[in-house]
Parts: structure tokens; sequence; C-alpha cells
């Protein structure tokens, strides 16, 4: 099966969380998936989009997805709220034909190649765990968890509405504790692993998002928890990099590393941790790692 | 289809002398096919093995709401759920009374804190200079969506920003909210998106989706929010750090194609709100996590500007509509 994908990383990929899109191409290269850029490809506007510009927003998807389509490829993200926004034009435009019609008509004015609604949004932990060989990708883990207790944290825009998703998602997504367990660690059940990490309130309700990253990272620590992963970059930003903030809002330490799925995927392949970006990780993951000779 | 005994893991809840809730797990063991409902089973325990255990029920049809309660990790009405879609691998469906709103006994919990959120909301039409006497049939379109609400609780209990903060007015009341805001009778609905764009409103949701999956009624709460936040802002009130945000986008797109993250928090919650986040900042930048302030040019940027344009010039509407419903 070709894995070749038109790459999407997101805003807070390609700037802020730029570890995650380091380690994805690295991951990526060793477990023969071809990420190629779109040099076109804009922002995808998040909901944002959708509340200010409603036909502006599936405009813009549909020309990201039309660039894709031109390639003759899937697009494959790293961050759950482009996974989310696209998914959800693309779902509209493979269902209402007239919406489709008349955004093409908007494109075609545009000069820009009108969307046959014919490809797939994917994520890239749903093509390492479902369309990867998984005897190759075990054949790949030169360092296992070794029963690292690991907290799977989904994201919502990986999960809901899961009618949109062109895989599991909702309560039937399982990929991340899949993953946890092929590199060797124990999955944690807690109660936070579908909730919200409040990345999209952080500056409407400050305190809010900071009390909901306490709560899932406390949540996880209660159940045993050494590490979390979420497969998304703004999950990671509120969940690591706001670890430090929520915990001065519940007075409570947390100390809990998170980092992205394709990090700890690359330490257990033995990548280089430069190029995993590690060292851009407030909660710092190596020690736990290193522990248990990750 | 074949009878199978499943184990009912039940919370038991006793509010004791001092206010305080004492909660203890409790199994019940009990044969069922599986598409009895978790009502029936209820019932039976109740009938025939416990009749202390209690929990609030009525029409056994989803339409009363009475039966909202935590089953298997979600809220759901116990008389809409087949027990074998909520069993685990070893049978164990786990029952517990809905979250956010305080507990009684057992499974019944004090539903008062979500329906004076929902009063908060007016819910009910009120005369005013907006009141249109003239109800056609794409009057539905709307309104329909979200007509369907039993008020059941559920996505209040599954909510996520409820769990963090009980001034939230949460998901149902905002979905009944753009009822009213929808139809034309309603007198006035620009004083309603002025309420709802303030503190703990419509703004206030993460979008976590969670009421879209949880309600029993398919009302997608999420989405009426959405709407409501874009009605809101076309009637000008754009001042709270939520519109900000949002409109923060389409001009970033239509220039570069890219975000430009480094304006992005100024533009949202201004220089004085900036300023009060500068410890936040210098925290990112310890690691590096400062967004360049000259944002990448996408290629055929131009385009964007082109959709733009063309979309200001011929809106379209592309809003998704509810099914009609047609007189019987």
């Amino acid at each position: 099966m070709s894995l070749e994908f038109s790459f999407y990383p997101g805003c807070a990929g390609k700037q802020v969380q730029k570890e995650a899109k380091s380690a994805a191409h690295a991951v990526a290269r060793e477990l023969g998936i071809t990420l190629h850029p779109m040099p076109r490809a804009s922002c995808c506007g998040a909901v944002s989009l959708r509340e200010s510009k409603l036909a502006f927003s599936l405009a813009v998807a549909a020309r990201i997805l039309s660039e894709a389509e031109a390639a003759g490829r899937n697009i494959c993200t790293i961050c759950n709220t482009c996974l989310q926004t696209l998914s959800h034009a693309n779902y509209r435009f493979k269902r209402e034909p007239d919406v489709l019609e008349k955004i093409n008509g908007v494109l075609k004015k545009a000069g820009v190649r009108p969307y046959g609604a014919t490809i797939k949004v994917q994520h890239l932990l749903w093509v390492v765990t479902d369309q990867v060989d998984q005897k190759l990708l075990k054949s790949k883990i030169t360092r296992p968890l070794k029963g690292l207790k690991v907290a799977p944290f989904y994201g919502c825009h990986n999960l809901r509405p899961s009618e949109i998703y062109e895989s599991k998602a909702g309560d039937e997504a399982d990929h991340l504790d899949r993953l946890i367990t092929t590199l060797g660690g124990s999955p944690v059940s807690y109660s936070g692993s579908r909730k919200c990490c409040g990345f999209h309130v952080m500056l409407s309700d400050p305190t809010e998002m900071r009390s909901m990253v306490a709560k899932n990272c406390l949540d996880a620590k209660g159940e045993g928890a050494e590490l979390m992963i979420s497969p998304c970059t703004l999950c990671d930003m509120s969940l690591n990099a706001y670890q430090m903030p929520a915990e001065k809002v519940v007075g409570k330490k947390i100390d809990l590393p998170e980092m992205n799925f394709a990090q700890l995927l690359g330490a257990s392949m033995g990548l280089d941790a430069a190029e995993l970006g590690l060292e851009r990780l407030h909660v710092d993951p190596r020690p736990v790692l290193k522990s248990k000779g990750v | 289809m074949a009878e199978k005994t499943y184990t009912f893991r039940v919370q038991r809840n006793k509010v004791t002398g001092d206010g305080k809730v004492e909660s203890r797990w409790q199994d019940y063991q009990l044969a069922a096919e599986p598409t009895t409902t978790v009502l029936i089973c209820l019932e039976q325990i109740k009938g025939h093995q416990d009749g202390t255990l209690t929990y609030r029920m009525s029409c056994r049809s989803a339409i009363c709401g009475s039966c909202a309660m935590k089953i298997s990790g979600r809220t759901r009405l116990a008389c809409k759920t087949h027990v074998e879609k909520v069993a685990d691998a070893n049978g164990v469906i786990r029952v517990s009374p809905m979250t956010n709103q305080p507990i009684l006994k057992d499974m019944v919990v004090d539903i008062r804190p979500f329906y004076n959120h929902v009063l908060k909301i007016k819910p009910y039409l009120q005369e005013g200079s907006e009141t249109d006497t003239n109800v056609g049939r794409s009057s539905y379109d709307q309104v329909n969506h979200v007509t369907q609400c039993i008020m059941c609780g559920s996505c209040y209990s599954d909510c996520t920003m409820a769990e963090v903060s009980d001034k939230f007015v949460g998901p149902a009341a905002l979905a009944k909210a753009f009822r009213f805001v929808s139809d034309p009778r309603e007198g006035k609905k620009t004083a309603r998106l002025r309420e709802l764009s303030e503190e703990n409103q419509m703004w206030s949701c993460c979008r976590c989706a969670q009421c879209v999956e949880t309600c029993p009624k398919d009302v997608k709460p999420m989405e009426a929010i959405v709407k409501l936040r874009a009605r809101g802002m076309q009637k000008g009130y754009v001042d709270g750090p939520g519109p900000k945000h949002a409109l923060a986008f389409h001009g970033d797109i239509q220039k570069t194609g890219d975000l430009n993250e480094f304006t992005l928090m100024q533009r949202t919650i201004g220089i004085v709100g900036t300023l009060g986040e500068l410890g936040m900042a210098l925290h990112l930048m310890k690691k590096g996590k400062i967004p360049s302030p000259f944002p990448h040019k996408v290629e055929g940027v131009e385009e964007l500007g082109n959709i733009y344009r063309i979309l200001e010039e011929n809106p379209l509407d592309v809003e998704t509509k509810a099914k009609e419903v047609a007189p019987e």
C-alpha cells in the first residue's frame, strides 16, 4: 500500500509546536510514509472562521482539499482542530452536492481548481496505527517502554462529532491505546482521556482553561500515569506548556510530562532527541523515559 | 437472542447529616437480552433484588428525559440504552448519577442548577419590535434543529466547561436560546444576542462537541452555539475576546494565508490584556514557543483574496438546515 500523503501540519505545528512536526517527519521517514508539502495550503480557519464567515470557511477548506486532490493524495495532519475543520467541510461536500456546487462556483471564479470531493482527511496517528504494517512498526521499536504507564489524551477534535471522521472516532476511538501497547507501554484508563484540553478558551476563559489542564493531568496522575501523550499540537500546548500556570490556579503540583505521540514513538524508535524536539517541552519527559532506558 | 448475565455496577449515594455525599459501588447480577434497555434492568433489580435503589424515570420512551444518568462513562437515557452497547468485555455496566449537579440519593440529582441556567436565557417568546407575524416555510430551517430538546440535562452533565465553571449556562440553555433567536415571532432577537455575548454565555463554550455526541435527541447544541456566535457578530457584538479571536482569522487568511499567531493574542485580548499575560509570554519564550511576527505567505495567496471578495460581494447561504417536517 502506498503511504503517500499531502501533509497539512497546521499553524501550531509550523511554529510554536514545531517539535511535533519535526517528530512527525522523523517517524514517517522510518515507517515509509511520505509526507508531501502543500505549498499553497492556507490556515484552515478552525471553528473561528466557521463562526465569523461560514461560506469563506468552506471555500478555504475546499481550496486546501483541492490542492491534495490535484496531487492524487489524501491529506494527513497532526493538528486535531485542522482534522476536525477539514473533515467537517469534507463531510458536508460529500453529502451536500448543492453546497459543493455553490462553493466550487466561487473557487472557479477565483481561479482555483474546483474540488471533486474524492479525498479523505486523515490523522498521522490513524496512519501509523491503521495503515502502516504493524510488523514493520514493531520491528522499529528498539527501545520499548517496559510497561511505562502512559495516559492517552485524545483531544476533542480527534473524536467529535464522530460522524464526520473517516476513521474510528468518538467513544470507539482506540488509536492511542493501541499505539501505547505496541510501544510496550501500559495505557492508563482515566476519566479525562476524552475531555477538553481547554486550548480554544485559553484567552476567553483563562482560569477555566487552566482548571481543565490541571483536572485532566491530575486525574491521569491519580490513576498512576507517568507520562501523557496526545495526537494534537494544540492539546500539547495546553497540557505541557500551560501545565505550570495551571498548577498556580489549582494550588497543586502536577509535574506530569506530556508529549506528542510522534515524539514518544520516535523516542522508542531510538531517534535523535534533538530531531524529536524533546528539549522544547516545558515539563521534560526525558527523565521518565531515561528511567525505562528509552 | 440469547440471554446473558450482566453485572450492573451501580454507584449508591447517600447524603449524610453534614451534607457530604457517601458513595460506594454495589454489584447486581441480572440476566438480560442484549437489546434490553438499562432502565428495564434497573426496574428488575429494584423490583426483585433491592427496593432501596433510587433513580428517576417516567415515560420509558425517551420523551420525558427523567432517566438521564451516567452509564459506562457517558450520560445517557437509561430507557434508550441497550445493555450490550454499554457492557464492557466482562459484561459489566457502570451506572452512576449525572455530573455537574448535586447528588440527592443514588442516581437522583438536584436538577435546579441546570434549570436555573435554562431560565436565564428566558425560554419563552417575548413581544417586541422585532416580532414578525409572517411565518413562512423556511422559518423552520433553523428552529427545528433544536426543538427536539427534552431538557434531560445529559449535555450539561457531560459538558467539559460546566465541569470547571458553574457559571457557564451550558449547551441545552444555549440551544434553547438559538431556538428563540431563530423564531420569526420573537420580538427581542437582538437583545438576546447582546445578552448571549456577555460572560459565561455563548463565548465560553470550549467547542469540545461532547454535547453533540451525548445528546440523545440529536439536537447538536454546539452547532447551535456556533450559529449563535455568527449571528451575534453579525449584529455587531464583537467586543469580547471570543468574537475578537474569531474575527482575527479571516483577515490573516486573505492577506497571507497563514494565521499570524504573533499578533493573535494582542488582537484577542488587547494590549492591556497582553501585558497581563507577559509572565505567560516569558514562560513560553523559555522554550522558544513565541511565533514569528512575520508570517509566511502561501503560494497563490491572491486566490484567497479573490474568494473573500467574491463572497463579500455575493454572500452565499450555506448554513445547515433542519430537515423539513411536513404536517401530518
